[in-house]
């Protein structure tokens, strides 16, 4: 809608600007300038700045000061000016728009490189010098300079000599390069990535100042600074010096309280300052503002600030004889070791000189530097007062001399500058230039400029060389001269030198220049310093890549929160402006504003613009009393946000889990019970408890939550997803489970589940033709996408849940019935007592159990008593008895409840005596005859019917499951002998016993000698040895029997 | 032709032609089925082996190729039908020739489905619930089968087609038919199927009768697969192309009395079978779901078992 016109607009505006280009490049003053800048490149600017200017109409700010109501006839009210009254616009033009400013200064320093041109010419015209006015030669103690100074510029307006004049310009160049900048901060953001260089940069600087201050120190006392008459140079109170000057038809005091005014404020106020050596103080002042100067370009200097290390260049010292950096510059200032400017512009061109001639190829990035540095130092020489270090003794005399003169030429009109460099620095050749002209003017900006060109060696050479010549002229009467012949002649070659190599640098100058956009770089240098403090203040923040916690808080300062409320202000942000709180801090902070020196746009200042944080996080009661505001946030946690809910599907599978414990530990008394029926012996703790649990999810603490939404806690949340996937595991009955496998199983299930979450997100966020999907197709689509049907699900919760806990029911009831049928027979036992009782006298075992009226063997824990209701003592120890019982032949121990009674018991055998050995078979008769001779022809006794003590032992198997040793070598033929005695059986007592013809067999190596071997025993030695070995065969047969 | 490459040409036949196939299917149908079916075999065999080296053993069991087919809940309880029959049959020939043959014929009837009953043991499988536990309870008799009835629905619907081609068919054809039934890869022909799947390659040499079994059932199982779905696909292919007849020219004329046969079936071709197999082979969701989000692509270089 409006855009379409104001295209139009604009295409008009882009006629308009280029015709007035042209018109321009016709214009003689800018001749030169276009010169230098194609017409096209010109072009393109203005349409830069034009497309600029339209991009704020299109986006324009409510907020009044930005408002660009950018009409046509505005933008181009704003260009016309251009031409004539630039210097005076230049502000607002700055203002009104930040990106204009960089076209308007490359503007004006044209027009100042046009006017600095012609005065060089003029200087140079006159190559012999003219004789000099007799009234400037009456006003100076030391007239020399006079005649330098051109009729053209004893003609121009600025009455002030050109070093003030050049100062003041690069001051007035500095400040407004700095406003600009300034201004560009509303309209421009910068990006922070050239930070890091310039703290870099910064920080190399700083140590090198370190480096130089240290190796100063060291090499003995720094200047001395006892003397006070000297003063400050004059860059110290150039402003107030200037401000005077220019108001000094205003000032209704005299030129001599004046003057004295000066010297008290000046008292004491430079390090160099000195009794004895006269101009020191002045030209060590102004050389160290240079050389500082110099350093701070730290985009070029860097390379020059230390010394070059022989590692870093093996071959440069063969190369370059005298060495010089800016760093030992410094420390010859500090050591005082200059005489005059002379050699320290001789010093500082040596730097530049050996690195261009170090460094020979033309694309040598170094070069780069040397050559802008070496800008920088032509621009910034005329700062340096041309001061010839005498001894005060000797410029005593000198004054002495010249006094009368001295007194009568001082006008009163003279500005205070001149006058004041005249009586303070009698030893200045250049001061005098200036001429006398009483005030300044409007013009001075126009004035020379700060010259970027090289054309300032020729110009320093005109100013310099002549020196010389006049001061020999003209003080030739006076006093000493020493130090003025050294310089002239050292003078001429050096600037011979410098010419030349500057010839290089022409050729490259607008390479070098040329390659960053001119506000970028404004921008660069003038907030370079506050740049590095701002990024190395931010960078000890952090360690490595955490926070430093050692680094003290960041706290609100009261300036930078009036700062802030300030430009809001100057937003004409009326909310800001009209909150009591602020408008009085906004005006307290006034007067503190001028403090703030740095030039960091308000994105550096993060912290001023906090807002003020709500009123309920306050910590109130600072007297001890605290009172907690945070119960208005903060509540307790919701519950059961980490446990399963009790519905549904997990109350079954609780259930069947149950149901599974409950299962196991019926399993787990069956187990113990078949047990004891195997052994006869029970240990005490042999059955370790199973007692399970029931599975109880536990709440994690209570916490406290500040927000409402989801409860996010990664580790409990895995926590309890693991307490998940643990009951699953053991639904699907896994008793116990390996960590890995465990952690394993959640990592797969956690993907899977986000999976599932990614899933759901993305048919939630799908948009379809005719809206979204709904809830329900939501979930369907999911569980497609990820591999699930309902099918699935449903057929796990039918088969896997609710029919498992069927068959979980099923199994528990026939696990039950099992161990009622296992304990059927001490079931039986409860209906008569008496019985049981009595066997109970047998058990020794169950006896001590009872008086000791402990649960040995943790019956109790079995639980069977409440299940049957038996008692521990009479019914369970028969459970084992019923094992115990037919272990012992004799059958002594009846029972009457066990079928066994049923059949009667068989006669007793009889006792094998010699009467019935000849019943047996002939194959043992040797034997029992043997026997019976040992015996001493008694009966012999079976094994049962011996005394308890006299048995032996019967060997069992150890709780071990193994059979340590075999007892003795197995004797053949008795192997089944006391099972075999008793089956046949025969009635009558005369057995025959014949020995099994299979063991006989499989063990027929050894068979015949243990006979004959046993044969020799004595009667009962041999049957107890007998016997001895019985049970050691038995054995396999009675665990196979088991 | 390499016609001794395929070994089991008839018996393959004999399977399609249990399975429903009526048409006399081609030796490159029945060399294809071959090859699927051998396939098939060696994958399981490498899986149980890799199976059983998971549980510290060398030679495979049972439980290790029934695991395989764990979630073809029907298919297991086929098997183990099978399995527990042929441990009735064991037994009881054993029995038979124990028992004197004099035995009255009703008594050793009865007296033989009695014993059937209590001896058709019940295969339990690991990861059954009875075995969760450490004691087992003895065996009852009265299971519930519900569950068995369920995966046996598609075992009873197979039986009563069986039934439907069979109730006409002359005593002859059945008994073809019955000996049709009978076909297997294995029965008596354990070396050769020894051979043939590459026992001693992919596993031992010597496996347990059993697992030789399990095999000759599942191949059996596997070839009904595979002719059923080559035949419901040829069915299709049929319709479709008897519609498009249809659709271009009306019928050139009604048939009559005295007209030849129409033409018969057509066997299964090889294209009906590799279709078949094609679509058995289609990965399932289930196996695809993890790798969501994840780049997809392909990953599937095993063949699935069927």
């Amino acid at each position: 809608m409006s855009s379409y016109p104001s295209t139009n607009l604009r295409v008009q505006i882009l006629r308009d600007e280029r015709s007035r280009t042209r018109t321009n490049s016709i214009d003689p003053a800018e001749a030169e300038k276009e010169e230098q800048i194609d017409p096209l490149t010109a072009a393109c600017r203005a349409r830069y700045a034009q497309f600029e200017k339209a991009i704020a109409a299109i986006f324009p700010s409510n907020r009044p000061c930005c408002a660009t109501e950018l009409t046509v006839h505005e933008l181009l009210g704003i260009e016309e000016p251009n031409d004539d009254e630039i210097d005076i616009l230049l502000p607002n033009g700055v203002s009104k728009d930040g990106e204009k400013s960089a076209p308007v200064i490359r503007a004006r320093r044209a027009e100042e490189d046009d006017d600095y041109d012609m005065d060089e010419d003029e200087d140079e015209v006159p190559p012999p010098p003219p004789p000099p006015p007799p009234v400037q030669k009456s006003r100076s103690p030391i007239p020399p300079t006079i005649q330098i100074s051109s009729p053209d510029r004893t003609k121009s307006p600025s009455g002030k000599d050109s070093a003030t004049v050049t100062r003041e310009k690069l001051e007035a160049d500095k400040k407004a390069a700095e406003d600009a900048a300034k201004l560009s901060f509303s309209t421009m953001f910068y990006t922070l990535e050239s930070d890091r260089d310039a703290m870099l940069e910064q920080q190399k600087l700083d140590e090198s100042d370190r480096q130089v201050n240290a190796e100063a120190n060291a090499q003995g006392a720094p200047g001395k600074l006892s003397n006070a008459n000297l003063g400050a140079s004059s860059l110290t109170l150039k402003h107030l010096i200037a401000r005077i000057d220019a108001k000094r038809e205003r000032v209704a005091v005299s030129d001599m309280e004046l003057r004295n005014l000066m010297s008290e404020v000046k008292k004491n106020r430079s390090k160099w300052a000195s009794e004895d050596k006269v101009g020191q103080e002045e030209l060590y002042e102004a050389a160290e503002k240079v050389v500082l100067e110099l350093r701070a370009q730290t985009e070029h200097s860097t390379a020059f600030l230390n010394r070059v290390n022989k590692r870093e260049a093996p071959d440069y010292f063969n190369i370059i004889k005298q060495p010089m950096d800016l760093g030992t510059v410094m420390k010859k200032l500090k050591q005082l070791a200059y005489k005059s400017k002379k050699e320290f512009i001789d010093d500082l061109n040596l730097i530049w000189q050996n690195c261009l001639q170090y460094n020979g190829d033309p694309k040598h990035y170094l070069r780069k530097h040397a050559i802008a540095m070496q800008k920088m130092t032509q621009n910034l020489i005329p700062l340096i007062p041309d001061i010839t270090i005498r001894d005060r003794a000797e410029v005593e005399a000198e004054e002495a001399g010249a006094h009368d003169q001295d007194a009568d030429a001082e006008s009163d009109d003279e500005p205070i500058m001149s006058s004041r460099m005249n009586r303070k620095a009698p030893g200045t050749s250049k001061s005098k230039k200036g001429g006398a002209k009483p005030a300044r003017t409007e013009s001075t900006p126009e004035a020379k400029p700060p010259i970027v060109n090289i054309q300032g060696v020729p110009d320093i050479k005109a100013r310099d060389s002549p020196v010389p010549g006049h001061m020999l002229a003209e003080t030739s009467g006076l006093g000493s001269q020493n130090g003025f012949g050294s310089p002239a002649l050292a003078h001429t070659p050096s600037n011979g030198l410098i010419s030349t190599l500057d010839l290089d640098p022409a050729s490259e100058k607008y390479e070098v220049d040329d390659d960053l956009d001119p506000e970028y770089k404004i921008w660069k240098t003038m907030t370079k310093k506050a740049r590095a403090r701002a990024a190395s203040e931010r960078h000890k923040l952090f360690r490595g890549t955490k926070i430093n916690l050692d680094e003290p808080a960041l706290i609100r300062t009261r300036v930078g929160m009036g700062r802030y409320i300030r430009s809001e202000l100057a937003h004409g942000d009326k909310d800001a402006a009209t909150k009591d709180i602020k408008a009085p801090l906004a005006v307290a902070v006034e007067e503190h504003a001028e403090e703030e020196d740095d030039l960091l746009p308000n994105y550096y200042k993060i912290l001023d613009g906090v807002p003020e944080l709500p009123h309920n996080l306050q910590w109130l009661g600072d007297d001890g009393e605290e009172i907690d505001r945070y119960n208005e946030n903060l509540r307790l946690g919701p519950k059961a946000a980490f446990t399963q809910p009790t519905t549904g599907l997990a109350r079954n599978m609780d259930s069947n889990m149950k149901m599974m414990q409950d299962t196991r530990k019926i399993c787990h008394k069956i187990g113990v019970i078949k047990q004891m029926q195997v052994q006869t012996q029970v240990y005490n703790n042999q059955f370790a408890k199973y007692d399970p649990q029931e599975f109880v999810e536990r709440e994690p603490e209570d916490f406290l939550v500040s927000d409402d939404g989801p409860v996010y806690c990664e580790e409990i949340q895995r926590a309890a997803f693991q307490r998940s996937i643990a009951k699953i595991f053991y639904h699907a009955g896994f008793e116990d489970y390996q960590p890995t496998a465990f952690d394993l199983v959640t990592d797969i299930a956690t993907s899977f589940f986000k999976k599932i979450g990614q899933t759901v997100m993305l048919y939630s966020e799908a948009v379809l033709p005719t809206g979204r999907f709904a809830p329900d197709e939501i979930l369907l689509h999911t569980l497609a996408e990820n591999g699930l049907e309902i099918d699935t699900l449903e057929s796990y919760i039918r088969d896997d849940v609710e029919r498992l806990g069927g068959k979980l029911v099923q199994l528990n009831e026939r696990m039950r019935a099992h161990l009622a049928d296992l304990l059927r027979p001490a079931l039986n036992d409860v209906e008569n007592p008496e019985a049981a009782e009595e066997d109970m006298r047998h058990f020794v075992n169950g006896d001590f159990t009872d008086d000791i009226g402990d649960d040995y063997y943790g019956f109790k824990d079995l639980g069977l008593e409440r299940e049957f209701g038996m008692s521990i003592s009479s019914g369970l120890m028969r459970v084992l008895q019923t094992r115990i019982n037919s272990n012992y032949q004799t059958q002594s121990a009846i029972n009457p409840a066990v079928p066994l009674t049923e059949y009667k018991v068989p006669p007793p055998f009889e006792p094998l005596s010699r009467d019935i050995l000849k019943d047996q078979i002939g194959l043992v008769q040797n034997f029992f005859l043997a026997k019976l001779h040992a015996n001493s022809d008694e009966p012999l006794i079976e094994d049962e019917d011996l005394p308890i003590k006299q048995r032996a032992p019967k060997p069992r198997l150890p709780p071990t499951g193994k059979i340590t040793t075999p007892r003795k070598r197995p004797v053949s033929g008795q192997g089944g002998n006391s099972k075999k005695k008793k089956r046949p059986n025969p009635p009558p007592p005369v057995a025959t016993k014949p020995p099994p013809a299979g063991s006989t067999a499989i063990i027929a190596p050894t068979a015949t000698p243990p006979l004959s071997e046993e044969n020799n025993g004595s009667g009962p030695k041999f049957e107890e040895k007998d016997l001895d070995n019985t049970p050691g065969m038995m054995s396999p047969e009675s665990i196979m029997a088991v | 032709m390499a016609n001794d490459r395929f070994k089991y040409k008839l018996e393959i036949q004999q399977m399609m032609f249990v399975s429903g196939e009526t048409g006399e299917p081609s030796p490159e149908t029945t060399g294809i089925i071959e090859d699927i079916v051998r396939g098939q075999v060696i994958e399981m065999l490498i899986q149980a082996t890799a199976q059983a080296a998971r549980r510290g053993s060398r030679s495979i069991s049972t439980d290790d190729l029934i695991f395989l087919i764990r979630h073809d809940k029907a298919k297991v309880s086929r098997l183990r039908t099978y399995l527990s029959w042929k441990e009735v049959r064991k037994t009881a020939k054993d029995q038979d020739r124990d028992v004197d043959t004099a035995d009255l014929v009703e008594d050793s009837a009865a007296g033989d489905a009695l014993k059937m009953r209590q001896k058709r043991a019940k295969i339990s499988l690991p990861w059954e619930v009875a075995s969760y536990f450490s004691e087992q309870p003895p065996e009852v008799d009265d299971e519930d089968d519900e569950e068995e009835a369920e995966a046996n629905v598609a075992t009873l619907a197979r039986l009563k087609s069986a039934d439907e081609r069979t109730k006409s068919m002359t005593k002859d054809e059945y008994v073809h038919f019955s000996e049709c039934r009978q076909a297997s890869f294995t029965f008596r022909k354990s070396k050769r199927f020894r051979e043939w799947a590459g026992f001693g390659l992919v596993t031992d040499a010597k496996p347990n009768d059993d697992i030789v079994d399990i095999l000759g059932f599942l191949t059996f199982e596997i070839v009904q697969v595979l002719t059923e779905e080559a035949l419901r696909i040829k069915d299709a292919e049929d319709k479709l192309q008897t519609s498009n007849k249809e659709n271009d020219k009306k019928r050139k004329r009604d048939r009559f009395l005295f007209d030849g046969p129409g033409e018969g079936r057509t066997p299964v071709e090889p294209r009906h079978i590799e279709e078949a197999f094609r679509r058995l082979q289609r990965p399932r969701a289930k196996s695809k779901a993890m790798r969501n989000f994840e780049g997809g692509g392909v990953m599937k270089t095993r063949v699935g078992l069927m």
